[in-house]
């Protein structure tokens, strides 16, 4: 009978528990996690170091790969995504360079590598993060292939899209999110 | 009258004085000071604050975005997301609320975010969203994400590490932010001027001028907001004035360039304007950025080949970087020819003027910062045509396999010399801003290694919109005396109408230099321009340059050769 009741008082415990930490993740969820396919298309955009970069050899490594999309001279959504990265590379940094962070500006006009590598060291982005930047062309058939195209760049998506080398799904993550919560769904991704 | 009605209204009276407290407060200690600074002390602090994200220490601001993101203000600031302004930004779903003096010292009803002290009796009695804030609920909100009625605000506003003094320098410039009068308007006006200098010709001044004086005489908001404000109808705060009638001045600009700011100040003096639009010089415009950059007067699209290249975000926006953009962009194109280039020497060759400068100037700071060497310059003098033999003995050397020649139509026969040669160098660079339409003559011998910088729409490309455009104009009796200028007008006026319609009765300069920031691109009718475009500090509007060849024949057309952007 004791037994029993221990049992019974741990299961209450534990559903109350699940209870508590589902409205929790209810309240405080304030992003959309979808998984994703993408046919990403064979371009070659320029690096902050203004080095030809194959996109598809950047994201289809051996690495997890982290992408948002962004531009230099963005008022929210970019500074808010970017101090993000900054502090996700800062926080794994006994695994530095395991993963790959992309940016791919939306704004290729104004985003010259000379324009992408400051704002790369503004943020005190680490090697592993590569700010991309290309031909019209080529960056709308990428913003396309990924679904965050929009005409007008100050339009465009607070998404984050992560990807694990063994697995050819991206989640994407839509929403203006914290570290926290971007090292979840990057442990979920590892997994 | 049932208990809930007369609690309803006694919650609105308390409300309202509440609101009126409200105002009335900030009204108060507007007037009020931060201990142990004067006020212009204290408001530069925190203007370098806001914008910058610097402390009076020197030290930048700590904060934490998203409830777990250490940030510093070197990396965004406050005006980042709510711009200078205070008006607050809007970029795709995430809406950032203004924060200007007088949106936060009133209460916030819940219809549109609209201050109740502003708004109609019909909709002042709508349930607050948030009372008015006060000195101590401002400070709150910036160290705890708590606004006045206690609720979370979105964790995408950092919360602030800030020392009492630090704090108190903020709140006295947020009290403050965009609160007083712009020069230039008045209830029922809003003046603008143009600037015209002297050596300009009448047909160009009369192809930016005739344009321009119609577009403002015409300016007109949409019929049904008139007839509702004339009715005294409900009127959203912000719309009223909207039914300012828009004046332009005319400043022509007299004698030499160093007497142009004496004469722009008297112009100001006489009649201050809140912002220049269009104007025109074929010299260069420096003197009156200097200006407008002194007054913080916005100075929106002048036509130019010699603008001020900068990247300091001041208030002058400009169509393109001119010549610059050509150099610059001749620069990148032989930078991506690696089959051509393994370190070839380059020779330029260029009039000691202000185009030669320029173009050859924005070359090498380009092509050196790619990292290449300097190339070698040529200089001709002032009206030095190239001698008979220049080539003949460029030919000799024979170790330029890559020759710019930033020359003008009246270098023509040279180059027309050039194509007799022996052998011609693999690519020579021209510019066609300078050559004109004389760039449709180069012998066909030449086609084949001349390469042409042009900063334009293709003409195949604009055509159409050309001849839709010149219908409409000669419809309204608009004289076309240089269709080049012409359509660079019609530029501006795509650009201007939106942030003009948007500005409402918020007319403060920075608020309107942000709306022009945030125009959506301009590509879909590519007239002068395939797009133009700008985003928070960006001053050039149109921002690439084709690289294009001639085809054969005696009727050539521009084929590309280059993307629009070379990166």
């Amino acid at each position: 009978m004791h037994r029993k009741q221990t049992m019974l008082l741990l299961y209450l415990l534990l559903t109350s528990l699940c209870l508590l930490s589902e409205a929790w993740a209810g309240r405080d969820k304030t992003y959309q996690r979808t998984l994703e396919n993408y046919e990403v298309p064979d371009v070659t955009l320029i690096n902050q170091d203004g080095v030809k970069v194959s996109l598809r050899k950047l994201l289809f490594s051996d690495k997890p790969v982290l992408v948002d999309f962004v531009y230099t001279s963005c008022t929210t959504i970019c500074p808010v995504l970017s101090i993000n990265f900054a502090n996700y590379q800062k926080t794994i940094i006994e695994e530095r360079g395991a993963t790959q962070l992309v940016s791919i500006s939306i704004d290729p006009e104004f985003d010259t590598p000379k324009a992408m590598k400051a704002y790369l060291k503004r943020y005190n982005a680490e090697p592993g993060w590569d700010f991309l930047t290309g031909s019209r062309d080529d960056i709308s058939r990428v913003l396309k292939a990924f679904k965050v195209y929009t005409q007008n760049k100050m339009n465009h998506y607070p998404v984050i899209l992560l990807k694990s080398p063994s697995d050819t799904r991206w989640v994407r993550v839509y929403g203006l999110i914290g570290t926290s919560e971007l090292l979840v769904e990057y442990e979920k991704v590892r997994k | 009258m049932s208990m809930k009605a007369a609690g309803t209204r006694v919650l609105t009276a308390a409300l309202l004085a509440c609101a009126f407290h409200g105002t009335v407060m900030a009204e108060t200690s507007r007037q009020g000071m931060v201990a142990g600074v004067s006020r212009e002390e204290a408001l530069r602090l925190g203007e370098r604050m806001y914008r910058e994200g610097i402390l009076p220490s020197g030290e930048p601001l700590k904060a934490i975005v998203k409830g777990d993101i250490p940030m510093t203000g070197n990396q965004f600031t406050c005006a980042n997301c709510h711009q200078r302004s205070g008006f607050g930004s809007l970029e795709g779903t995430v809406r950032t609320p203004p924060i200007n003096s007088a949106q936060l010292y009133a209460p916030l009803s819940k219809f549109k975010g609209v201050p109740v002290s502003r708004r109609s009796a019909l909709v002042r009695e709508t349930e607050l969203y948030r009372p008015a804030y006060t000195d101590e609920t401002l400070a709150r909100a910036m160290r705890t994400g708590l606004d006045p009625a206690g609720r979370q605000m979105s964790t995408t506003m950092p919360i602030y590490f800030l020392s009492d003094r630090d704090m108190d320098i903020l709140v006295f410039y947020l009290k403050n932010l965009s609160t007083g009068s712009e020069a230039g308007v008045t209830d029922t006006a809003l003046r603008f001027a143009t600037v015209i200098t002297g050596e300009v010709s009448t047909a160009d001044r009369e192809a930016m001028l005739a344009p321009l004086q119609y577009y403002i005489s015409n300016w007109r908001i949409s019929r049904q907001m008139e007839q509702s404000a004339r009715a005294g109808g409900f009127v959203q705060e912000g719309e009223a004035r909207e039914l300012r009638r828009l004046s332009l001045s005319v400043w022509e600009l007299k004698g030499p360039a160093e007497t142009w700011r004496a004469q722009l100040e008297e112009y100001y003096r006489k009649e201050p304007v809140f912002a220049l639009l269009g104007g025109i010089t074929t010299g260069e415009w420096a003197p009156v950025h200097k200006f407008c950059e002194d007054h913080k007067v916005p100075a929106i699209f002048p036509i130019t080949d010699f603008p001020v290249i900068s990247g300091s975000g001041g208030p002058t926006f400009y169509l393109s970087k001119g010549l610059y953009q050509e150099g610059e962009a001749a620069a990148r194109f032989l930078h991506r020819k690696e089959d051509l280039l393994k370190e070839i020497p380059i020779l330029q060759v260029f009039r000691n003027d202000r185009a030669g400068r320029i173009l050859s100037k924005a070359f090498e700071e380009t092509w050196t910062s790619l990292g290449h060497a300097a190339p070698e310059n040529r200089v001709l003098a002032g009206g030095e045509a190239p001698a008979a033999d220049f080539w003949k003995k460029l030919d000799e050397k024979s170790k330029h396999r890559v020759v710019l020649l930033w020359l003008d139509s009246s270098s023509f026969p040279a180059l027309e010399n050039l194509a007799r040669s022996r052998s011609l160098p693999d690519v020579v660079v021209l510019s066609s801003s300078l050559l004109g339409n004389r760039l449709y003559s180069l012998p066909d011998k030449q086609r084949q290694s001349v390469y042409l910088t042009y900063p334009y729409s293709l003409p195949q490309d604009s055509r159409a919109y050309k001849a839709n455009i010149e219908t409409a104009l000669k419809k309204n009796n608009i004289p076309i005396t240089n269709p080049d200028i012409t359509f660079k007008m019609y530029s501006l006026f795509s650009m201007l109408t939106g942030p003009l319609s948007r500005m409402r009765t918020y007319v403060y300069r920075d608020y309107f230099i942000e709306l022009l920031e945030a125009t959506p691109d301009l590509s879909v009718i590519p007239v002068t321009y395939p797009r133009l475009s700008f985003g928070t500090g960006q001053r050039y509007a149109s921002k690439g340059c084709y690289i294009v060849q001639l085809t054969d024949g005696p009727r050539p057309e521009l084929v590309k050769r280059s993307e629009w952007i070379i990166q």
